[in-house]
């Protein structure tokens, strides 16, 4: 069941080759991480698939269909959600209110909902209680609690997860873990982003490693972090 | 991210649900007022309908019907700039699409204010969505100023548009055509048709804020790539939001014409519109009565105050300075959580916590 299907893609910023024509195939019912050194082109890969840029050459095959070009907020509406690299909410208004916007809009209205209310969906992150409070005045984890229900509450099939790890500590990471692994159970592919390699081995079944907007490695975490020219990016030439 | 001790996290629901709501369709997801919002708004409704039988004077009355009008038109501009977070200063030009809409369709055709009405909305409509298009590309004070030159055209084409517009002289339109006997050329029964049309305002326009709708108009103004990566298509939306602005610009609009009986160019020009964000920015965009308390202030404030035109412009100007240093939601937002504290620390006295 191969659901996003990235052919060739490139996309370039003035001088820089951000993305240098990449082939990916990403299962829908499976973890998958993406994994490189900062500037290595991973959030630019998100955003070219998602249609905050559009590529310079390629394609981006989801669920059959080609979507390379489409505007945002139609991709979210077929089911394919991401999430912003800085925690992202609507910071003004209550978290009731966040989540209920990516309810009322998002995908799918015939699938079947995963959860039957917002609140629920709250629950469900650990943000029981809180629905009343200013988004913004979450602490940081509990802001990418809420950046995540957000992009939950759209309905996804496939969730792009950039960085969720970042900034938190030992036991919101524990969290973020046992939340991560119920996704695909859910019938929710994952592609996730992250720097912490302890969260990123114990979720993934497979790891893709980016290095100057280039594919160089592709398999299982066993093999990928055996490989000579991964162990070259990360530990310096003469691993 | 689930709790630890969460032994059960909420197992998927795999049946669609339905909601049992047996409000008819168009109500549907739109929050009921609180009685503190139904008596607030029946007490400020009371008030209005009061007000001329106070014997205000024609000064005073006339006044508020300019106060009503321009009320009306400000609620399009807190939808558009309150709730979707794009400001314009170009909302008086829409105010005269529709004034002139309704003044050249009772030359050249003597159509009447009843058959003008929903043309001057729907004219409004279009060209406050035509204005909103560079939106889509450029944002924050880029726009503002788009909107400002928006109004210099419009004077510029008013101005040159011969006997169509009237020219710098502008044109004349007859007294509205009277209904079940009630005659508009009175100036009580004008604010009667004004306020019943400000009534009307203010409910669309809790209704839109309490929707759905409302929440996709604060996502644009709180976070536009979230928005979109949630899937809401916010350049359909923007453009919305500003139709619905320019709609009620246009209904503000030919009532003001059929109020002066007389328009002429300079009364939509950037000053006006400056004016006019002024207003919103004074009373406050976002709660429910700041555009009719901004419209009070800045109408009645020159009178009451005995303030000269260039006194006022600088009383205007000192209080808005005020306002946005002190009262980041104008002075309704200021009055709102005033109250909200008030009703907070009677809570904490009733449960006898004392203050502090
Ligand atoms: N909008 C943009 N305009 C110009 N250059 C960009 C833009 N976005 C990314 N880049 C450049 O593309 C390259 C890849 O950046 P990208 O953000 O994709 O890296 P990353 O792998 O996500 O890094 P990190 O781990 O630090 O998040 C960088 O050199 C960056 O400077
Ligand atoms: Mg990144």
């Amino acid at each position: 069941m191969t659901q996003l299907e990235i052919r060739g893609l490139a996309k370039r910023f003035g001088g820089v080759q951000a993305l240098n024509g990449i082939d990916i195939a990403i299962d829908g019912d499976g973890i998958t991480g993406v994994i490189g050194p900062n500037g290595s082109g991973k959030t630019t890969l998100f955003n070219t698939i998602m249609g905050v840029h559009k590529p310079t050459a390629g394609q981006v095959i989801w669920d059959g269909r080609d979507i390379t070009g489409w505007p945002a907020y139609r991709i979210a509406a077929t089911g394919l959600v991401r999430t912003y690299q800085q925690a992202m909410s609507f910071p003004g208004i209550s978290v009731l209110d966040n989540v209920s916007i990516g309810f009322e809009h998002g995908c799918d209205r015939a699938a079947p909902r995963r959860w039957t209310s917002p609140e629920s969906l709250l629950g469900f992150v650990g943000l029981d209680g809180r629905g009343d409070e200013i988004a913004g005045s979450l602490s940081f984890g509990n802001l990418r609690r809420l950046g995540i229900a957000v992009a939950l509450a759209a309905q996804p099939r496939m969730l792009l997860l950039d960085e969720p790890g970042a900034g938190l500590n030992d036991h919101e990471a524990l969290a973020l873990r046992d939340l991560i692994l119920q996704f695909p159970g859910m019938g929710m592919g994952v592609c996730l982003i992250d720097h912490d390699m302890a969260l990123m081995g114990a979720v993934c079944s497979r790891f893709i490693v980016l290095n100057f907007g280039t594919k160089i490695a592709d398999g299982t975490p066993a093999d990928v972090l055996q490989d000579r020219k991964v162990l070259e990016v990360y530990l310096g030439e003469d691993a | 991210m689930t709790n630890h001790n969460m032994q059960s996290p909420t197992q998927p629901v795999t049946a669609r649900v339905s909601l049992p709501e047996a409000k008819p369709r168009y109500m549907r997801g739109i929050k009921e007022p609180t009685r503190e919002e139904w008596c607030l708004g029946i007490l400020i409704l009371a008030g209005l309908i009061a007000f001329p039988f106070f014997d205000p004077g024609y000064r005073f009355l006339s006044l508020a019907v300019s106060t009503i009008f321009t009320a009306i038109a400000l609620y399009g501009l807190s939808l558009q700039f309150g709730q979707a977070g794009i400001m314009s200063v170009g909302h008086a030009g829409i105010m005269g699409v529709g004034g002139y809409t309704a003044a050249i369709l009772a030359n050249q055709l003597g159509l009447g204010f009843w058959e003008s009405l929903p043309l001057a909305m729907l004219l409004s409509a279009l060209a406050a969505a035509v204005v909103g298009l560079p939106s889509l590309r450029v944002g924050g004070q880029h726009y503002i100023i788009i909107t400002f030159c928006f109004c210099a055209l419009l004077v510029i084409a008013l101005t040159n548009g011969g006997t169509f517009t009237g020219a710098a002289t502008g044109l004349d339109v007859g007294p509205i055509p009277g209904v079940f006997g009630i005659r508009f050329a009175k100036l009580d029964n004008m604010y009667f048709l004004c306020l019943a049309a400000l009534t009307i305002s203010i409910a669309v326009t809790f209704a839109i804020v309490h929707s759905p709708y409302g929440r996709t108009l604060w996502s644009i103004r709180e976070n536009e790539p979230l928005a979109r990566a949630v899937g809401i298509n916010t350049n359909l939306h923007k453009i919305g939001v500003f139709a619905i602005s320019g709609a009620f610009a246009g209904l503000g609009g030919i009532l003001q014409t059929y109020y002066l009986r007389h328009i002429s160019p300079e009364l939509y020009g950037a000053f006006p519109s400056l004016y006019l964000a002024l207003m919103i920015m004074l009373g406050g965009a976002r709660p429910l009565y700041g555009p009719l308390i901004g419209s009070i202030i800045v109408n009645f404030l020159p009178e009451l105050g005995g303030l000269d035109p260039i006194d006022s412009r600088i009383a205007y100007g000192v209080g808005l300075l005020l306002v946005i240093l002190l009262l980041p939601g104008g002075v309704s937002g200021g009055l709102l959580s005033l109250y909200r504290r008030g009703t907070k620390t009677r809570h904490r006295l009733e449960k006898g916590r004392g203050l502090s």
